[in-house]
């Protein structure tokens, strides 16, 4: 244990010096709104000249920050006002969580599922090789030769 | 001129009725002589597409503004260049060269394949005639690109400013090549399917289709990030739009196919996958096409929306239920007999491999279609945007790249424990030493690491596998270094040409994380003489230079770059007003360096004060990005090249098909 104990602090001081940043900043307040003149970006992202929602949406998020709201109050500020449309994701709750859960759920399922084919298909062929091969028919004898020749020719 | 375009259209579309007709009545009643009849029928189609093309051009080139599609979308001040790209900048044009190109490919097809695949031509035919039929049923009866007006403007409304740039005139055909590509190794899967030829003869003898389609994908993909990059003027390249999302979709799927095709030639598994990777791949071009086109959801790319949406909808149900119900009826012969030897082996690799890519394709379907479904369930409106499709698909891009570096070196059947330690020792170094290696530079970031880490496992694999195959060359037939690798890679160029196109992918993801967590916006507005600061770089204003001609007005800042005191360029980004459509643009500047971008963009400009507000970007290591696409293509160009023991495999594929008939027909 007392060995493992300057290993422990350094990986601490690492993790420390590698944490990402958790304070919120009015970046992450524009992300989380979709601008609304068309564009399809953020309203960080926006950069249409004059754009007639962007602009003014990042005036009011500065504004906002500076009395010291919260990045969530800002955003149902600006929810209250658009609509979910505004938001640059969907929200995690009722039907928007099927959103984020089904692309997850899919990969997880059809991973296990690949998994457990994978494995049945590893057993079978495990008891392929313990039960011996069985005399070959005729045609079976050309196509083993077939494939040992062409093997040969291919390496 | 134009009224030869439109009668050779329908032309076009009689003809393709009757390839198909003459060609499937010819597989029914035995005669080779109206299959052939069908074949001539389908190269007199891409004539007659050929000539409609030509038409189009001749209009568009002579500026006759009667054609309403040459007065909407080209002017007589537009340069050459997009006066040509024109023909694939809207609607009519862009479906009229999607036919084009696919009679084109079906020509090619038909040339390769004269006297082979006897058995599975008729129904190639009639499935590229299928395909053209719709799209010419497009042009002759719903968006004809022929259309006249009842006057003759003397000028054009001009081509959108946002298309006339260089990008723009090769991303479209790119990507374009990339979707029709696809089409061919459907059409020989359905033809596969249709006459229960189900070997490996189809597959191989559209390898290189599918490799096609996949690399105008990628490139076009690539292409269209650097259009975004330089002409969008946000800093990015990449924002998950709907039209974007419908490029990477088949690309996905066509990655998981190239992989788990291999797995079919070794092991003679996952057929039904192959089969349905290939039609969803297709399916999934129609339906990118369908986005682009239809609509139903908002995108950026507006400039082609359009009713078609239901004529496409109603196409790739049809294309799916054809195909899937074909898929149906021969899943028993199908059925291959599936043996793994382990789940620590090759085979198991590829198979997480194929699910991961058609993991993100799936998740990228979803997000981009969540909002139609949401509106159609709650009858609200949201929107589905970068924050979702990053935080879903950067977990999947991080295993694939993990994948990425495990599947070339872990053993085929079963890898022992001394295989394991043999083949991963030195790529598991090379990974925590590009780690701490990134660490010490500064990146101090958790997934960005996590990034650069597996980068460089990845790259100590691929360099291990050349280190080792060259050295094998070396000790057996005593030849130099520099020609054991050529030969090495010349023998067979699919494996290694595989392993620089992955080389090309590591590069990319670098360039992603690198230029996604640690890049360095500012804005600010500045007096001439002013300064300001953005990470390494000082940038100095010095003025606005202002310059006009028919085409375009244009207002150029001149921006010194000063690094530590030392002055190391000048840079000029402008604004722009394009006359003809009175829209204003902005043309970013950029200094790359394989440290990080320098992009500045002019936000505005106040003439009487001579104040500039400028936003600043440094994009850290993005040049790799772009880097890596070009090793992507080089890559990809390797694995294209002749190979005889390719050949030699596709005919003893063949070979093996012919005797597995003469065999039936013996027990019968």
């Amino acid at each position: 244990m007392q060995t493992s104990r300057p290993f422990v602090f350094v990986m601490f001081l690492f993790l420390c010096s590698v944490a990402a940043a958790t304070v919120p900043t009015t970046q992450e307040v524009e992300e989380a709104l979709t601008c609304q003149c068309g564009c399809g970006l953020t309203v960080h992202s926006c950069n249409h000249l004059q754009c007639g929602f962007a602009i003014p949406a990042k005036q009011e998020i500065a504004k906002q920050f500076g009395e010291g709201k919260g990045r969530d109050e800002i955003v149902a500020s600006f929810l209250t006002r658009y609509g979910e449309k505004v938001l640059s994701a969907p929200t995690t709750t009722g039907f928007n969580l099927a959103a984020w859960i089904m692309p997850f759920l899919a990969v997880i399922v059809g991973g296990v599922l690949i998994g457990l084919a994978s494995l049945r298909w590893s057993r079978r062929n495990r008891q392929h090789e313990s039960a011996g091969a069985q005399a070959p028919a005729v045609a079976d004898q050309y196509r083993d030769r077939l494939k040992k020749e062409l093997d040969a020719f291919e390496n | 001129m134009t009224h030869l375009g439109a009668l050779a259209l329908y032309l076009a579309f009689a003809l393709a009725v009757y390839a198909i007709a003459i060609s499937l009545w010819g597989v029914v009643r035995r005669q080779s002589l109206w299959i052939a009849s069908g074949t001539q029928a389908a190269y007199a189609v891409f004539g007659c597409v050929t000539v409609a093309v030509a038409a189009l051009l001749h209009a568009l080139v002579t500026r006759d503004f009667n054609v309403e599609y040459v007065a909407s979308y080209s002017s007589s001040t537009l340069p050459f260049p997009y006066t040509v790209a024109a023909l694939w900048g809207r609607q009519a044009g862009s479906l009229l060269f999607w036919a084009f190109i696919l009679t084109f490919f079906s020509t090619v097809v038909h040339i390769q394949n004269r006297t082979k695949n006897r058995d599975l031509m008729p129904y190639v035919t009639a499935t590229l005639m299928a395909i053209t039929l719709f799209f010419l049923g497009l042009l002759c009866f719903i968006t004809p690109p022929f259309e006249r007006l009842a006057f003759t403007p003397k000028e054009g409304s001009d081509l959108n400013p946002l298309l006339q740039n260089y990008w723009m005139t090769i991303h479209p055909p790119s990507l374009y090549l990339g979707y029709v590509s696809a089409s061919v190794p459907f059409a020989f899967a359905i033809a596969a399917l249709a006459t229960g030829k189900l070997g490996d003869t189809w597959i191989r003898t559209t390898r290189r289709w599918a490799l096609t389609s996949w690399f105008f994908l990628s490139v076009g993909n690539i292409l269209g990030g650097r259009w975004a990059y330089e002409v969008l003027g946000w800093g990015g390249y990449w924002a998950w739009d709907p039209v974007e999302n419908a490029a990477i979709m088949p690309w996905f799927t066509a990655s998981a196919y190239l992989h788990s095709v291999m797995i079919q030639e070794k092991k003679n598994m996952l057929k039904v996958w192959n089969m349905a990777l290939v039609i969803l791949t297709f399916a999934l071009t129609i339906f990118g096409t369908f986005l682009t086109r239809s609509g139903v959801i908002s995108s950026v790319h507006s400039f082609t929306q359009s009713g078609l949406g239901p004529y496409f909808m109603t196409f790739l149900l049809l294309v799916l239920c054809v195909s899937l119900g074909l898929l149906l009826y021969r899943l028993p012969e199908l059925k291959s007999e599936n043996e793994l030897d382990s789940l620590l082996s090759r085979e198991a690799a590829f198979l997480l491999n194929n699910w991961v890519f058609v993991g993100l394709a799936f998740a990228t379907f979803w997000g981009t279609v969540f909002p139609v479904l949401s509106e159609w369930v709650r009858g609200i409106k949201i929107t589905v945007g970068p924050p979702f499709f990053n935080k879903v698909n950067a977990p999947l891009g991080i295993l694939l790249l993990l994948l990425t570096g495990v599947g070339p070196i872990i053993a085929w059947r079963r890898a022992s424990a001394k295989s394991l330690r043999r083949n991963f020792t030195a790529p598991l170094l090379g990974g925590v030493t590009a780690g701490v290696l990134f660490f010490m530079l500064g990146y101090r970031n958790y997934y960005a690491l996590v990034v650069f880490s597996l980068a460089g496992f990845v790259l100590m694999t691929i360099i291990s596998e050349f280190y080792r195959g060259t050295r094998a060359r070396q000790a057996m037939l005593h030849e130099g270094s520099a020609q054991a690798l050529g030969r090495l890679v010349g023998k067979n160029p699919r494996r290694y040409g595989g392993y620089v196109v992955h080389v090309g992918a590591v590069m990319i993801f670098v360039g992603v994380a690198g230029s996604s967590f640690f890049k360095i916006e500012k804005q600010t507005s500045l007096n001439p003489g002013e300064s300001l600061e953005a990470g390494r770089y000082t940038l100095k204003y010095t003025g606005i230079k202002n310059s006009e001609d028919d085409h375009i007005a244009s207002q150029a800042a001149e921006v010194e770059v000063f690094v530590e005191g030392q002055q190391i360029a000048t840079l000029h980004p402008e604004k722009r007003l394009y006359k003809r459509q009175n829209q204003p643009t902005t043309e970013v500047a950029i200094r790359p360096t394989l440290r990080d971008d320098l992009y500045v963009v002019l936000g505005g400009y106040d003439a009487p004060s001579g104040l500039a507000t400028f936003q600043v970007f440094v994009n850290p290591l993005l040049s790799w990005l772009w880097i890596g696409g070009l090793t992507l293509v080089l890559g990809t160009c390797i694995t294209m090249a002749p190979n005889p023991a390719e050949r030699q495999a596709l005919a003893s594929a063949r070979a093996q098909e012919r005797m597995t008939e003469a065999e039936e027909v013996v027990a019968d």
